[in-house]
């Protein structure tokens, strides 16, 4: 640990920590552009000079000063050193963050930095969340004294997803050093020199691209773009961003389970961003996470539960579709009903649909789906798993947690399926295209229990289909491919009359006189906590935003 | 919908002679990227320009993107990504040279050729209609003593005066 | 008058110098014989300290203390040598790429054997193409003479000399943005430290010389380091006790151009006054001396008071101003300082590698506001103060007195200070480019103003005679301290 004066304070801090960091852990603000701590730090925006201080040559030992020059607070990292070289008999470091040199600079900066900027602020996707913005509020000028033409260099189309608005561009280069250090992938760069300097894909001298902005991870850049320069067309002029609240969660495109940020209306989710976690994704996610909210905003949305009638399925009310489906359980032997169970779901809701099956339909025979798997995609700082699910781990451990439980995947589980009389299955993710065996199979079935969030080949064989809810929909767990078991929160209402599948399961064993009584999630992880082996610390509130590791 | 991306019909590769100069080039430095000055400058004297397609080629042979590629080639002025004419005429425009009325040497060079002065990222601009000359500014040839001078493709000319440039441009084989 | 003193350049013309037969006959490569004949690598990096060798490439630091920074239990290491002249009103290093590279090889080799570097890579401009060609062809005699390859000279060391041009950026010739575009980027200066005795090229210790710095080893190592310090002066800088010697040893290229009737390289001891130089090479063309730029278009303009200032790093540093590349531009009454000075500024807006902010939109801008006072356009408001005083009518009153306020002149000096401020030496940029900008601008203006106020006073560029457009040097910001105080006079 360094023990170091940043200001007024005496403070220790880790060795190798740079002086940004070291301030924000104390609430001083050092403003940057250039700097995300996810990245290599070139140091070219020039906007976190701080004062440091050292001994004065010429004058007598023991005498400190301020440095000749100002220093980047993103490259000036602070360790211990021997006692020998402390300032002031024990400082490592003495740091001003607060001097007139400091404050001078950063608005001297700040004036350069908006020299060719269009302040175009009331049209622009960022305003609101720019540190260009929030930087000239706190450090900045209140005037210009730039009276030349600005230079407009023009709005590109970098990818599928990706806008740049060039006029609004401050170079400082986080979007390139992304490409080249995190994905790997090295699609943007500058064209041009000096004020010239633009972020750009690969172009012939007409302008037209050589390749584009497509990679997996591309979602990113408009991330750290630290101001509205890259702009994600999927959020484009949808939303001002203090109009969104935000909510913790986890993303559930894939088992890595990357700490996202869940950002919706009453009216649905608007996006989802990164959040940083140091084990799991730090400060990224992938696209296919980030784009992947639109079915939870789907006007396709199952609302209420159906029932099959002359072939068709139509709604119908709650009470109706319970009664159907406990008089088709109640007429067949336990031996002949499979309970299958979703890597999309929550612990949660595994949790009680297992408890559903052992203690109330006294079934041992549980089975286990998911997304189809897709590719997984390795990048220099990043992997995208091949199993889309988000809960693989979790649900397969806590659907055959009780005694005697067996959890059948794959072809077993589908041979099973073609001689069972009554099939309860709890879907709860995007839609998932069926395969010829699968198909087979659930054809097969005497009458099938659909519980999902959307129409899909699978409800279409259904004889009852119940409503259930998405990951922004309902509180619970997730546990990812690594083991860290991560909580995901209710945002939103959902639609119509769709109801948590844990509720769902637990209304069902009620009506077969089942004793399963949880009010809320969290009630159900102290079950699992006390029942599931390696979950024992797992409870909401040990978890809260970080997650833990099971051991 | 993002836009389309080029098709490059004719892939660039190196002549023969020029491959054993790259090969040569290569394991002068531990890192291949480092060869990427030498290799544009090869890629363009074979080529003329820098293409898509040079980029593309080079990108392969450096294992690089290709967009590292553009970007050094869009940094330094003496690489082309427009055709440029058989002779390009470099005139210096620095202090030293202004001191010695290059400004008389560039009007006459202009008048003569009937061309403007390129810039850098309209080469056009700069190039006779018969596709003969490219006239360019480009700043201090280090060549101050004997101002003003210009290069015409790799040769330097000094202390010009409109009359040395008449007889110099007389001289250039069509 | 003062005897050129021709070293470097001593061999220059003679015919076929650039082979390796007639370069051998001229004591060629015998001093890196010397060198590993009777010394160690580190008496010879010693030998240079104690030379006092200062850098020649800009900066002027200290070769030996530069490459006593060098970590020598880290391989590789590298040896970088820039030639990649471009400071405006620089042209030395051409003539030695162009006439005698063998001489530079020489001096290649003698810091390779000091330092136990293998590789060197030399940067060439990319418009050098003669100089490249020359080199590349004495590289390849000296390979086939066996002072290059592997075990050179029976030292057991292995040197190689492979020269990589550049393709017409300025800022390559900042040592961090040569090894850049080196590495083949973005010649992008990189921040500082580490520095590149640390980690240079490939993050390796590298050590960075200038053509002409280079070249001066064969004659540390051949004539001794007392032979080399007899030449020129060296300083005793008081603030030390005892005084630490500061050392400005050893001939200069200096390369002069402009208004003088003999422009050229001349080879000279450090010291001598601009008015000698002027005179050396072959006095002024023209009536009067207006202005002289001391080393490189970077370095700060000195006025025709200044002319007695000795051209040295010691004292054109005292000056406010800086030896560079020692390349002199003289400017005669007929010149117009608010148009040379908006040709170096779209020299310096044209070249920003635009990595970093302050440079990037600093320098177009102080460049705009220049071509603005140069078209004419110069903004200047006049204001009327109350000022109790005897009026006209010969009451007390308020006189109304007026000031002119040129606030474009003020606007230029706050924008150059804020890319790097002058007066504290301070820059906000990564590399010191932001102070090449802000030096010129600064001092031009200053030291020039009365001829920036008539041009935005009279609305067009208004040549005005030597004296009027001179401020007066007791409001001259650099002439105070420019006279070597007594502290620092000759050692001897």
């Amino acid at each position: 640990m360094a023990f170091i004066k940043l200001n007024d304070l005496e403070i220790e801090v880790e060795d190798g920590t740079n002086v940004v960091e070291a301030a924000r852990q104390h609430d001083i603000e050092v403003p940057h552009y250039c700097y995300h701590p996810g990245l290599s730090r070139p140091a070219n925006c020039r906007m976190c000079l701080v004062e440091p201080y050292g001994p004065i040559p010429g004058a007598p030992p023991g005498t400190i000063g301020p440095a000749r020059q100002l220093a980047t607070g993103c490259t000036l990292t602070v360790r211990s050193g021997p006692p020998e070289r402390k300032l002031e008999e024990k400082f490592d470091a003495i740091i001003r963050t607060d001097s007139d040199r400091v404050i001078k600079a950063r608005e001297d900066i700040l004036e350069f930095l908006l020299v060719h900027h269009p302040l175009d602020c009331p049209v622009c996707d960022q305003a609101g969340e720019c540190d260009l913005q929030d930087f000239s509020y706190r450090h900045g000028h209140d005037k210009s004294r730039y009276l030349e033409v600005k230079n407009v260099p023009p709005k590109k189309d970098l990818g599928p997803d990706i806008l740049l608005y060039s006029t609004r561009c401050i170079v400082c280069t986080r979007c390139i050093r992304f490409c080249d250090e995190v994905s790997g992938s090295g699609e943007l760069g500058l064209i041009n020199r000096g004020s010239h300097d633009e972020i750009d894909i690969p172009r012939s001298h007409e302008g037209t691209p050589i390749q584009l902005l497509d990679n997996k991870l591309a979602g990113n850049v408009v991330d750290i773009c630290p101001v509205g320069a890259l702009i994600s067309k999927d959020f484009l002029f949808k939303s001002r961003p203090w109009f969104l609240e935000k909510t913790d969660s986890i993303c559930t495109g894939c088992s890595v389970g990357c700490n996202v940020t869940v950002e919706y209306k009453a009216d649905g989710l608007y996006r989802i961003k990164p959040r940083f976690h140091e084990d799991i994704n730090q400060h990224w996610m992938c696209d296919d996470g980030r784009l992947g909210y639109h079915y939870v905003n789907s006007d396709d949305r199952l609302q209420l539960p159906q029932k099959r009638v002359d072939g068709e399925l139509v709604t119908t009310q709650w009470a109706e579709a319970l009664t159907l489906i406990s008089d088709a359980l109640s007429q067949v032997e336990a031996d002949e009903i499979v309970v299958i169970g979703s890597a999309q779901g929550t612990n949660e809701d595994n949790y009680v649909l297992q408890q559903f099956a052992h203690d109330v339909l006294k079934t041992t025979q549980l089975g286990l789906i998911g997304q189809l798997p897709g590719e997984e995609h390795k990048f220099p700082q990043f992997t995208i798993e091949a199993d889309k699910n988000p809960n693989t781990a979790g649900a397969r451990t806590i659907l055959g947690s009780a005694n005697g439980n067996v959890v059948l995947e794959g072809d077993t589980l589908w041979e099973k399926v073609a001689s069972a009389k009554v099939v309860y299955l709890v879907n709860g993710g995007p839609e998932r295209p069926l395969q010829d065996a699968e198909r087979d199979a659930l054809e097969k079935v005497g009458f099938l229990i659909v519980q999902d969030v959307l129409p899909s080949e699978v409800t279409q064989l259904a004889d009852v289909v119940l409503p259930g809810t998405t990951f922004a929909e309902k509180d619970g767990t997730f546990t990812n491919s690594s083991g860290w078991v991560q909580r995901i929160r209710k945002t939103i209402d959902p639609p119509g009359e769709a109801q948590a599948d844990w509720e769902i399961t637990q209304q069902l064993a009620k009506r077969l006189g089942g004793e399963i009584d949880y009010h809320f999630a969290g009630e159900i992880a102290i079950a699992i906590a006390e029942n599931v082996e390696g979950y024992g610390d797992a409870t909401h509130q040990n978890i809260g935003d970080a997650g833990i590791k099971l051991t | 919908m993002s836009e389309e991306i080029i098709q490059i019909e004719t892939p660039f590769q190196f002549n023969e002679e020029n491959k054993q100069e790259f090969d040569e080039l290569i394991g002068r430095y531990p890192v291949k990227e480092a060869a990427m000055l030498p290799t544009l400058h090869l890629a363009q004297r074979q080529e003329g320009y820098i293409t898509p397609a040079v980029m593309k080629y080079v990108a392969e042979l450096l294992e690089l993107s290709v967009m590292k590629v553009k970007d050094v080639v869009t940094f330094y002025p003496m690489f082309f990504e427009e055709p440029v004419g058989k002779y390009v005429i470099r005139i210096c425009h620095t202090l030293p040279c202004a001191l010695r009325d290059c400004k008389v040497v560039l009007d006459h060079l202009k008048s003569k050729l009937g061309t403007d002065v390129a810039s850098e990222t309209n080469l056009a601009k700069g190039t006779t209609d018969d596709g003969k000359y490219t006239l360019m500014k480009v700043e201090c040839l280090a060549s101050c003593d004997v101002a003003p001078v210009i290069m015409v493709n790799d040769d330097l000319y000094k202390n010009l005066t409109p009359e040395k440039i008449d007889e110099l441009l007389e001289q250039l084989p069509s | 008058m003062v005897e050129e003193r021709r070293i470097l350049y001593e061999h220059l013309d003679v015919p076929d110098i650039n082979t390796f037969d007639v370069y051998r006959q001229h004591e060629g490569y015998t001093r890196f014989e010397k060198a590993i004949a009777e010394y160690q690598p580190e008496e010879i990096a010693d030998m240079v300290k104690d030379a006092g060798l200062k850098g020649r490439g800009g900066a002027g630091f200290s070769t030996g203390e530069k490459w006593s920074f060098v970590p020598r239990d880290i391989e590789p290491r590298y040896l970088c040598c820039n030639a990649d002249e471009s400071e405006p009103g620089t042209f030395s290093n051409r003539y030695v790429l162009e006439k005698n590279p063998h001489l530079l090889i020489e001096g290649i080799l003698i810091c390779c054997f000091a330092m136990g570097i293998e590789t060197t890579y030399v940067y060439i401009r990319g418009e050098f193409t003669l100089g490249k060609k020359m080199l590349d062809a004495a590289i390849k005699e000296a390979y086939e003479q066996g002072y290059l390859g592997e075990n050179v000279r029976g030292t057991g060391q292995n040197i190689n000399i492979y020269t990589h041009p550049g393709a017409g950026a300025y800022i390559c010739g900042e040592e961090t943005g040569l090894i850049e575009s080196l590495e083949g980027k973005r010649g992008q200066p990189r921040n500082k430290p580490p520095f590149p005795a640390v980690q240079g090229v490939f993050m390796k210790p590298t050590v960075v010389q200038n053509v002409e710095t280079l070249c001066n080893l064969p004659f540390i190592v051949g004539n001794g380091v007392e032979w080399y310090t007899q030449m020129g002066p060296t300083y005793g800088d008081a603030r030390f006790d005892p005084p630490k010697a500061d050392p400005n040893t050893g001939t200069k290229l200096y390369c002069i151009s402009g208004d003088v009737n003999e422009p050229g390289v001349y080879e000279l001891d450090l010291g001598l006054t601009c008015t000698e130089l002027i005179e050396v090479a072959g006095g002024l063309r023209g009536e009067e001396v207006k202005a002289v730029i001391p080393g490189g278009s970077s370095a700060p303009i000195l006025t025709h008071y200044e002319l007695d200032t000795r051209l040295d790093f010691t004292s054109l540093t005292l000056a406010k101003s800086m030896l560079g590349s020692g390349g002199i531009i003289v400017m005669n009454e007929t010149r117009n300082i608010v148009d040379c000075l908006l040709n170096i500024m779209k020299f310096y807006a044209h070249e920003s590698c635009g990595q970093c902010t302050p440079c990037r939109w600093g320098t177009p801008w102080v460049r705009d506001i220049v071509q603005r006072i140069a078209d004419g356009e110069g903004r200047q408001t006049t204001i009327t103060r109350p000022k109790f005083g005897i009026t006209e009518s010969g009451r007390w009153g308020d006189t109304g007195e007026t000031e002119e306020i040129y606030e474009d002149l003020d606007l230029l000096e706050s924008v150059a200070n804020n890319i790097a401020n002058v007066d504290t030496m301070t820059w906000n940029t990564i590399c010191v480019f932001g102070i090449a900008v802000s030096w010129p601008a600064v001092s031009y203006m200053r030291k020039f103003r009365p001829e920036f106020e008539a041009a935005i006073r009279e609305g067009k560029l208004v040549t005005l005679p030597v004296a009027e457009a001179t401020v007066p040097p007791e409001e001259n910001y650099a002439y105070q301290q420019r006279i070597i105080p007594k502290e620092m006079t000759d050692l001897e």
